[in-house]
């Protein structure tokens, strides 16, 4: 039952994000049961003998009274993080063959992960919208409302224009100069090689980068069954394909098109991830809080 | 080459469903918004290209299928000329020797004739010899061997069959179905007239199968016979016995014939007759004085004409002492063994002695010795009676059982076992009575009865016996006179009683016939008749699952059945003329004369223009001459019909279609 709230087709039901996103991580945090893995509480980890420098404010002073020794509390997940969802908003966004479009799809994921965030990770979370240039910057913060914020820029992102992954990358660089997590939500529709030319940068400054491929069912297995005329939604340029050409080479070309983004992304210390927008949105925050994990 | 229905050509126009499928629908496509087209190539469009060339090639197997189609239906065929067709079409020499063939030479004659036919072939072609009479007996397979040939001609022997044009033609279908070879039948016969079926359609030729006729009669002659004779089959006192013979003549003058009665090839009686001109006339000979047991019997004439064969008329008659008929009644029940007596004893031709017996009275009987029973409006049976009376039945007696208001109160039909439902009396009803409505007039017991118009019945039972045959039903629908087979006899049930009180049926004049022919008809004696027909069917057991061995001696003194037919033949076929001796499987000995059909005695030729009109009524379009003889038709175009070629290329096409389709459907299943 509660996995049915993370089916993209049921959220396309609700209006709101942010209940969007609440139900989204309620749902994924429900079906997390016993799962040690995932320590995003404030849970006790360890006791550490007491050494100069360390914050008082973590002795347990109860064991200083018994023992007459310092020991210091250590918890999991106690360092905040600080989160940047770089969500493309190109044409390319607009497309679906079901009722949920690529961009719907990519701001459920956001808004969930911006829920996760601050609410049950208490990390600082931003926004980057852009497609041939930067749309929309919404700083990472922890302040009260930024949820608000981060969900009503997701509303405003509407797609248009082209990607263009060289144009904003400056921008990037300078919105991010404090070391977090950075999540790319794309299309990626443009040679990998470049992607990852232009994205790589971001690690520089010890940010993990994490690129969340999003793409349509039928972008991955077309089905046409009589020679079609397809539009590009991002050029409106038109082309005349037939099913076979579908069969035999689109389909080789965007797997070694998806294979390649990722051997790449990994190979340039990056984390890749695929989300087809029928499948539900819990392998994205999956993702995000094994990275978190990770980084802790 | 031409076609058989050229009409269906048209259909070729549904060659266009395809172009229009192909090459204007597919055009309709309207453009779909995609992600991005960079994983597309312009190169695409030179697959699309190539594509078309391929969707023109399944064009093409669609278009090329829907034509060939439409050709087969066309039924085209090639002109060959004879010579040319001749090489691979087979003979088939049929020789008439049905009973008229008899007639003087005419058997010696279409035998000579066939074996010229034989000779002036080539001797590589193929031919078949065949006999004609009442079927069509095939001699030999299509061979070239002149020896085995012209021993099969010479081997026919003269039938006593009526021959049948009929069966010529329906055989020549179920040749022609069989063999993709054209045909050429080659008849030798007196082509008589008779020996046509009623419609012309029956005896003509199927398309493939050509005629060629060898009259072997030149004229109609004249022919006397003894048409038919009318003597009983069994006989108790010979002075009562008498025989009827119709002497007939065809397409002869007036003439006087001495005609004869034969019993045991010793002369009886003779008369002298005077039939008239193309006439015929009745010989009455007033006693049969025939020996015990079965007699050879026969009527003949002295014609001096052509066919002698048909100048006697056997029959078989048995004389036996009278019948003894066990009437089983109540003690109290007079009238009612008084009334069916007067009935049979009535009958001129009766060998039957009436026995009756009070129900009281039965201990010890033996039923054995009577041919069968008659059980009265009777209450109830002493054990041991109703015992011996089951196994009296299922041996093969038979029993006639009348149920009046006494029998009514028992419940139980005695031997059959059937329940008794119900019993109307009519007369306390304002009806007073009821006729008899719905009768089975095929049944023997209703012959000559009128069906029992004007009785009135006042009382009859319902009984439950779903498997009985009803012959006579009252104006209610209750049954009221039921067949039932029980074993290997019979019973017969009359719904209410034999006495006058019931019903005013025995003192009815329709009483007398019914109780002769129910006498006859329980009794056997109705099936025993001293004469048949050849080629009439003789039943020789009533029951299939009663493996009892029965015997037939046919005229030449062979037995025709098999050891295992013996025990399983349900009838045998009489196919000779002449006395046959029979052991049925109820025990019963039997004699019987067969003779030929007497239409066969009718000499009269078919016409001359509806020879012509068969010989060219069939489908393959040789020239209707008159009478063609061998070697005439050799110029005559034949048409080899290829219609089936052009089938096997609309199923080769489907093939290459399906399979070129299948794998442009193979994207969309690999998609699902």
């Amino acid at each position: 039952m509660v996995q049915r709230f993370l089916d993209p087709s049921v959220l396309a039901e609700i209006s709101s994000l942010d209940l969007i996103a609440k139900t989204i991580v309620d749902g994924f945090v429900a079906g997390l049961h016993r799962s040690p893995d995932f320590g995003f509480s404030q849970e006790f980890a360890e006791y550490r003998a007491y050494s100069p420098g360390d914050d008082l404010r973590h002795v347990d002073w109860n064991v200083f009274a018994r023992t007459e020794r310092a020991y210091l509390k250590r918890y999991r997940g106690e360092t905040n993080s600080l989160l940047t969802v770089l969500l493309d908003a190109s044409n390319s966004m607009n497309y679906t063959s079901h009722r949920v479009t690529k961009m719907d799809y990519a701001r459920y994921t956001a808004a969930a992960l911006f829920y996760l965030a601050i609410h049950n990770q208490r990390d600082a979370a931003g926004l980057i919208v852009f497609d041939d240039e930067v749309r929309n910057y919404i700083r990472p913060s922890t302040r009260q409302g930024q949820i608000n914020r981060l969900l009503h820029g997701l509303e405003l992102a509407e797609p248009r224009a082209r990607t263009d992954f060289a144009k904003p990358l400056t921008h990037f660089q300078e919105f991010l100069r404090r070391r977090g997590l950075v999540l790319m939500i794309s299309d990626f529709y443009e040679s990998p090689e470049r992607i990852i030319r232009t994205v790589e940068p971001l690690r520089f400054h010890g940010n993990e980068v994490v690129l969340f491929h999003v793409l349509d069912p039928q972008e991955i297995h077309p089905r046409i069954v009589e020679p079609s005329t397809l539009v590009d939604l991002e050029t409106s340029e038109q082309m005349e394909v037939t099913p076979e050409y579908m069969r035999e080479e689109y389909r080789p070309k965007i797997d070694a098109h998806i294979e390649q983004l990722r051997d790449l992304a990994r190979g340039a210390g990056m984390d890749y991830y695929l989300l087809v927008t029928d499948r539900p949105l819990d392998g994205a925050l999956r993702e995000y809080l094994s990275i978190r994990q990770r980084r802790n | 080459m031409g076609f058989l229905a050229p009409w269906f050509l048209i259909g070729a126009a549904a060659a266009a469903l395809p172009v229009y499928l192909h090459l204007l629908r597919r055009h309709t496509t309207t453009p779909r918004p995609f992600s991005s087209l960079m994983f597309f190539e312009r190169r695409t469009q030179s697959s699309i290209r190539h594509r078309r060339l391929r969707y023109l090639l399944l064009l093409s197997l669609r278009m090329l299928l829907l034509a060939l189609l439409a050709l087969a239906f066309a039924n085209p065929y090639l002109k060959r000329n004879a010579a040319a067709a001749s090489s691979d079409r087979i003979r088939l020499l049929v020789i008439d020797n049905s009973f008229s063939m008899r007639a003087g030479s005419r058997l010696a004659d279409a035998k000579q004739k066939a074996l010229g036919v034989l000779n002036s072939r080539r001797s590589s072609d193929r031919a078949q010899i065949a006999a004609l009479g009442s079927e069509l007996h095939v001699l030999t397979q299509p061979i070239s061997d002149a020896a085995a040939l012209r021993a099969a001609v010479g081997g026919i022997q003269p039938g006593d069959s009526r021959g049948s044009f009929a069966e010529l033609g329906h055989a020549a279908g179920s040749l022609s179905e069989g063999s993709h070879a054209p045909v050429e039948i080659h008849l030798f016969s007196d082509m008589q007239k008779d020996d046509m079926p009623s419609t012309f359609n029956e005896m003509v030729m199927p398309a493939g199968v050509s005629l060629v006729l060898h009259p072997v009669a030149t004229g109609t002659e004249p022919n006397w016979t003894v048409e038919s004779v009318n003597a009983p089959g069994q006989v108790w006192d010979p002075k009562k016995a008498h025989v009827q013979a119709v002497v007939a003549g065809y397409h002869t003058g007036a003439a006087t014939r001495s005609v004869s009665l034969l019993v045991n090839g010793k002369t009886v009686a003779t008369q002298r007759v005077d039939v008239p001109a193309d006439g015929r006339v009745t010989a009455d000979f007033q006693t049969l004085d025939v020996p015990y047991g079965f007699s050879h019997c026969e009527v003949r004439i002295d014609s001096a004409d052509t066919l002698p064969a048909d100048d006697a008329y056997i029959f078989a008659v048995e004389r036996s002492d009278p019948q003894h008929v066990l009437f089983v009644h109540e003690p109290a029940d007079s009238h009612s063994a008084l009334y069916f007596g007067a009935a049979l004893a009535s009958s001129a031709e009766s060998s039957f002695t009436l026995d009756p017996i009070a129900v009281d009275r039965t201990a010890g009987v033996q039923l054995a010795k009577y041919s069968f029973v008659v059980l009265s409006d009777v209450l109830s049976l002493p054990p041991d009676f109703e015992s011996d009376l089951e196994r009296y039945v299922r041996g093969g007696g038979s029993v006639l059982i009348a149920v009046g208001t006494s029998a009514a109160r028992r419940g139980r039909i005695p031997v059959l076992g059937d329940n008794i439902v119900g019993t109307h009396y009519y007369s306390q009803d304002g009806a007073r009575f009821l006729g008899v409505g719905d009768t089975d007039s095929s049944h023997p017991s209703m012959a000559g009865a009128d069906r029992w118009a004007g009785v009135k019945f006042y009382y009859s039972v319902a009984v439950d016996s779903p498997d009985s045959r009803v012959i006579a039903r009252l104006t209610d629908q209750t049954p009221l006179l039921l067949d039932k087979k029980v074993g290997e006899g019979r019973v017969l049930l009359l719904a209410s009683g034999l006495d006058d009180l019931t019903n005013d049926f025995p003192v009815h004049p329709v009483f007398v016939p019914f109780v002769k022919q129910t006498a006859r008809y329980l009794s056997g004696t109705e099936d025993r008749e001293g004469s048949r027909q050849v080629d009439s069917f003789l039943e020789l057991r009533t029951a299939k699952e009663q493996a009892v061995s029965v015997e037939v001696v046919d005229p030449a003194g062979r037995r025709p059945l098999s050891l295992q037919e013996a025990t399983t033949a349900q009838s045998y076929q009489m196919t000779s003329a002449g006395f046959y001796t029979l052991r049925l499987a109820n025990g019963r000995q039997d004699l019987i004369g067969v003779n030929p059909d007497r239409r066969e005695s009718n000499l009269e030729l078919i016409p001359d223009d509806v020879l012509s009109l068969w010989q060219g009524g069939g489908n393959t379009g040789t020239s209707a001459g008159a009478l063609a003889e061998p070697g005439q038709r050799e110029e005559a175009a034949s048409r080899h019909s290829v219609w089936w070629y052009a089938m096997l290329l609309v199923l080769a096409a489907a093939l290459a279609e399906s399979f070129l389709a299948g794998r442009y459907l193979s994207t969309e299943r690999e998609e699902s």
